[in-house]
């Protein structure tokens, strides 16, 4: 399988106060097509930094990340919104919605930015592909709601619709059920699932074993560096839950988590 | 602990406090220096007329012997307190040369904007004042201008000009721009110069020259004296009766100060407007810490406390550095709008800045109190749930992108947010009105004095050109030379192939009463003369035909109670004549007071004033070609289309106000500019989260600039629609009614122009947008990490 995204010697230093923070060292991984990966670790260790480092949304201090064969380091930063808009797609622990406008618009806003959304006709295509979505997803009736008239899964899913409104080639998830009770952070992570069997690869952060659970790999990561990995069979379905929990519960506790 | 608390407010929002003094620094600014200026100009017109002590009544006489009537009245009149014979020679253009006088030996540089006399320093009555304020004093060689001729003639202080009366040529240096309470005015016919004594008299000491007298009268008896100086009948060229005329005479200062006071109240208001604004906007995002502090156990008060504390230092420091600015803009806002008249600057003036700078202290304690009133009704969760910014948004999207097929999203997302936080915006949407109405208000003032309609407005006719021989005075003598003058312009046109009419307006200054001959009133009579039989613009009537009949302005026929068929007289030296009333007109000369007669009417040439000019119409040509070829054939004379016209007798006028209406559009710019920034820059601190959110989608940072400036420039198009239709509904409420004192009671105030419709909107579309774009460019400091600490 093909690399969607290929990390090399990352450094992520921040200077605070004069002092110089190491947040990420020499980070080395790689992220095939079609992957649903997690990054766990403690508090402070590096996670979101990770993500965002590797997503374009941080600069990176040393070091090559390649996104579908494009170094992001190199890309003017036109390039690296235009890779943004129409090749990544972001999901974040709260809910960031623009409060001005109803859910829908909220959705389709990428899309009709993107070079793909003008003209009638086009739009016409993005409408129906919004409103497919979010027949999926199963929030075709909040469709015209304002972002405070729903609930926070509600709010999650609608945000992952935004995120696949521009069919990107992957999703980058910084705690998706972090503010999510445990039956909507069910609910997401069965669609985050069902996603990434129609293609999607995803890289997520999370602390929280359930959602670990679900995905192809887990990368853990302390001190800003990337400790060991688990590997999983694909998921099949809530019934192989206990199982896979059970399994990366024990590693975790062998990583020290 | 409330002091520890405040430092790390002060230094950890640095930005929003910052924002917050430079609005409370500006706030202080404009009060203190509008609320200073609006003292000074309400009673400066009559300060300046204290100061120059102007008599009760002033009369101006031509005296070509040594018998002088007038003079020996006066000398043996006892209802006079005082009077006061002062000197003076008529000046045309001859006269006087610009540079020195070899250059200029054909004297053709110079051109009056009036009837100019010139004469020694007055010492007791009408004295004038440098521009610095202080007494007029001359050395010998020196010479004094009121500023309007100056300016017409583009001459200042240290250049030359060369004086010859009769046979004696003196060359001066000009000293001194003067300050002319009672001719110092753009609308009093008569302009002054003034030299030294030994320089007078060196004019003086001639025979056979024409001396033009000025008589300044103090009443002991008003009526009395007024009777028997009725009953004396002089000729003379002109009469000032009280301060009420002289005050009238300022109506374009006063218009300007008018200006200056709207200007003055929309400072006013725009401050106080912007500055709830933010501090209600700056509070709102410390709701979450409000909250914590209310969850942790604080009272309201000591909350409400903690915030005075902290706005009463912002205001305090703001308010001085407020102070400091406020005396020298305030200066320089009235040293432009107020140039003719001596402004009053005491040390009460600096103590209304004071005052100032601390209502504005106190208003800003009042709007934080106010504000923080609110903490009452919330609970801690609820403060703390509201999140930073202290609101939740219940507004449906008005707008739906979904809709609109053609919008990008940048534009839709500026149009949505407008719509959705319509307060918000309301604020740019009134500073920018009230911006739009400052430039339209007097530019509609300035527009119609400058249309060429308006020469109907001055009870005159228009014509293809008009001439100034230089001898509009010589003509009150010598009647004859002026229909002489007027046929060989006939006779030379004819002779080139160009069939010409001439004529002119002759004025006459004839006591006039309706039904008591002691209610005499005395008021510039006007009677076409030449061949050329033209018409003018009445407002209800027939124009003259008989020469028993009469129109006369309607300011006239009100004062005189008369109406179409009554009957007036005019009392002429040894006949006085009836004459039927025909019809009434508006005429903006001599504050809208006078009469036309007939053609036909005899009118006696001892009440002659003079002309203005001689009206030329010239067949099957237009204006300008007319006035190009009357230019070449007669190089001595001053030729003049309307528009030229217009500018000789209220050019000053238009220059003042034009220089009014550039120093507002400064002040606009400059106000929308900076209000620009701080608003944007205070909006744009509370979306960084939105910001951030649509730079991880992929926006980029020149659409987030466009949607950031977008809004500005919508908010600035509709304040433009709105303030034009504005200034159309206010302009005949605040400027018309200051046409109306001056004569024109029923004019159509010319508001649409190039620079209404396309110059000033362009203008401020370029200052504001491109202001709007760099503060825009604050998007790119945003960091896309920033969108966790969006809402």
């Amino acid at each position: 399988m093909m690399e969607s995204l290929m990390v090399k010697d990352l450094c992520k230093t921040y200077i605070v106060n004069k002092r110089q923070n190491n947040v990420l060292r020499n980070i080395n991984m790689e992220i095939k097509q079609g992957e649903m990966a997690a990054v766990m670790g403690p508090s402070g260790s590096g996670k979101s930094t990770l993500l965002y480092t590797v997503s374009g949304m941080d600069d990176l201090t040393a070091g090559r990340v390649n996104f579908f064969g494009k170094d992001i380091g190199s890309l003017t930063p036109a390039q690296m919104s235009s890779l943004r808009l129409d090749e990544m797609g972001f999901i974040f622990q709260q809910m960031y919605m623009l409060k001005n406008l109803t859910i829908y618009d909220n959705i389709i806003l990428p899309a009709y930015q993107s070079g793909n959304g003008r003209g009638r006709e086009k739009r016409k295509e993005i409408n129906s592909r919004a409103k497919e979505l979010m027949h999926k997803l199963g929030i075709s009736e909040i469709a015209e709601h304002d972002i405070n008239e729903v609930s926070g899964g509600q709010l999650q899913r609608a945000c992952i619709c935004r995120s696949l409104i521009n069919r990107p080639k992957m999703i980058f998830a910084d705690e998706p059920t972090g503010a999510l009770n445990q039956q909507n952070s069910g609910e997401v992570m069965k669609e985050l699932n069902r996603i990434n069997r129609e293609g999607t690869t995803i890289l997520l952060v999370t602390h929280d074993m359930k959602v670990a659970a679900k995905c192809d790999r887990v990368l853990y990561i302390e001190d800003g560096s990337i400790k060991g990995e688990y590997i999983f069979w694909k998921y099949n379905g809530p019934e192989e839950n206990r199982e896979r929990e059970k399994k990366l519960s024990v590693w975790l506790m062998e990583m020290g988590f | 602990m409330f002091l520890r608390i405040l430092q790390k407010d002060l230094k950890r929002k640095r930005t929003m406090n910052m924002i917050l003094l430079l609005f409370i620094i500006l706030a202080s600014m404009f009060l203190a220096s509008s609320v200073d200026n609006l003292a000074a100009v309400s009673g400066a017109i009559d300060h300046f007329l204290d100061m120059a002590k102007v008599p009760d009544s002033i009369a101006i006489a031509l005296l070509d012997g040594e018998q002088d009537g007038i003079a020996d009245f006066l000398k043996e009149q006892k209802w006079a307190l005082e009077s006061e014979v002062t000197d003076g020679f008529n000046l045309i253009n001859e006269n006087v040369a610009v540079t020195n006088c070899q250059a200029d030996p054909e004297r053709t540089g110079y051109e009056r904007t009036n009837t100019l006399f010139i004469q020694k320093i007055p010492q007791n009555f009408m004295k004038v004042f440098t521009e610095e304020n202080e007494m007029l004093v001359l050395a010998p060689g020196e010479i004094a201008f009121p500023k309007v001729e100056a300016d017409k003639n583009d001459l200042q202080v240290g250049d030359s000009v060369c004086v010859r009366i009769g046979d004696v040529e003196q060359e001066f240096r000009i000293a001194a721009i003067v300050k002319d309470a009672v001719f110092g005015s753009p609308m009093m016919g008569f302009k002054r110069l003034f030299i030294g004594e030994e320089d007078f008299a060196r004019y003086e000491n001639q025979d056979g020259i024409v001396r033009t007298r000025i008589y300044s009268i103090v009443y002991a008896d008003q009526e009395k004296f007024k009777q028997e100086w009725k009953e004396q009948n002089f000729s003379v060229i002109s009469g000032i009766e009280g301060k009420g005329v002289i005050r009238l005479c300022y109506i374009m200062d006063m218009l300007i100060a008018g200006v200056l006071i709207v200007v003055s109240i929309c400072l006013i208001l725009l401050a106080f407007l912007v500055l709830r604004f933010t501090i209600v906007f700056t509070l709102q995002e410390d709701y979450k810490e409000i909250g914590i502090m209310k969850a942790i156990g604080m009272r309201d008060m000591g909350i409400k406390g903690l915030y005075l504390i902290k706005y009463f230092a912002l205001a305090v420091t703001g308010a001085l550095i407020g102070l400091v600015f406020s005396v020298p803009f305030g200066r320089a806002i009235l040293k432009r709008a107020v140039v003719n008249i001596v402004v009053e600057q005491t040390q009460q003036h600096f103590i209304i800045h004071i005052v100032c700078a601390a209502a504005v202290v106190g208003i800003v304690l009042l709007f934080c109190y106010m504000s923080t009133n609110r903490l009452k009704k919330i609970s801690a969760l609820e403060a703390i749930r509201s999140g930073s910014a202290g609101e939740r948004y219940h507004a449906k999207s008005p707008l739906k992108l979904w809709k609109q097929a053609g919008m990008r999203p940048f534009f839709y997302l500026a149009v949505n947010d407008i719509l959705s936080s319509l307060r918000r915006f309301g604020v740019l949407l009134m500073t920018f009105c009230l911006g739009i109405l400052l430039i339209l208000l007097p530019l509609s003032a300035a527009n119609t004095l400058k249309s060429d309609g308006v020469i109907w407005e001055f009870g005159l006719s228009p014509s293809d050109v008009y001439l100034d021989t230089g001898r509009g005075e010589t003509y009150v003598t010598d009647m004859d030379l002026m229909f002489r003058d007027m046929e060989k312009i006939e006779q030379t046109l004819a002779e080139k192939g160009m069939k010409a009419v001439t004529g002119a307006d002759m004025g006459y200054m004839i006591p006039c009463y309706a039904e008591d001959p002691e209610d005499s009133v005395t008021c510039y009579t006007l009677q076409a003369v030449g061949n050329w039989d033209r018409h003018y613009a009445l407002l209800s009537g027939r124009e003259p035909e008989l020469a028993n009949e009469v129109i006369l302005t309607e300011i006239t026929a009100g004062e005189l109670g008369v109406g179409i068929g009554d009957t007036v007289h005019f009392l002429m030296k040894d006949r006085p004549e009836e004459f039927m009333v025909t019809g009434t007109y508006q005429s903006m000369m001599n504050m809208g007071q006078g009469f036309r007669v007939s053609r036909s009417a005899e009118m006696d040439p001892d009440y002659a004033g003079g002309i203005m000019c001689i009206q030329v119409e010239i067949e099957d040509m237009e204006s300008e070609e007319a006035c190009k070829k009357l230019a070449e054939i007669f190089p001595d004379y001053r030729i003049m289309d309307v528009r030229g016209f217009l500018d000789s007798m209220i050019g000053g006028i238009i220059g003042q106000i034009d220089r009014l209406v550039y120093f507002i559009v400064g002040i606009v710019l400059v106000i929308n500019g900076l209000i620009t920034v701080l608003l944007m820059k205070t909006i744009m601190s509370r979306e960084r989260g939105e910001i951030a959110l649509l730079k991880s989608m992929g926006f980029v940072d020149r659409s987030l600039q466009a949607w950031q400036t977008v809004r500005v420039l919508l908010m600035l198009a509709a304040s433009m629609l709105l303030g034009t239709f504005l200034s159309f509904l206010l302009a005949p409420c605040v400027i018309g009614p200051i046409f109306a004192m001056m004569g024109a009671t029923s004019i159509e105030l010319v508001m649409g122009s190039v620079e209404v419709y396309v110059f000033y909107p362009l203008l401020l579309f370029f200052v504001t947008g491109v202001t709007a774009f760099i503060c825009s460019g604050g998007v790119k400091r945003v960091d896309m990490k920033e969108v966790n600490e969006g809402e």
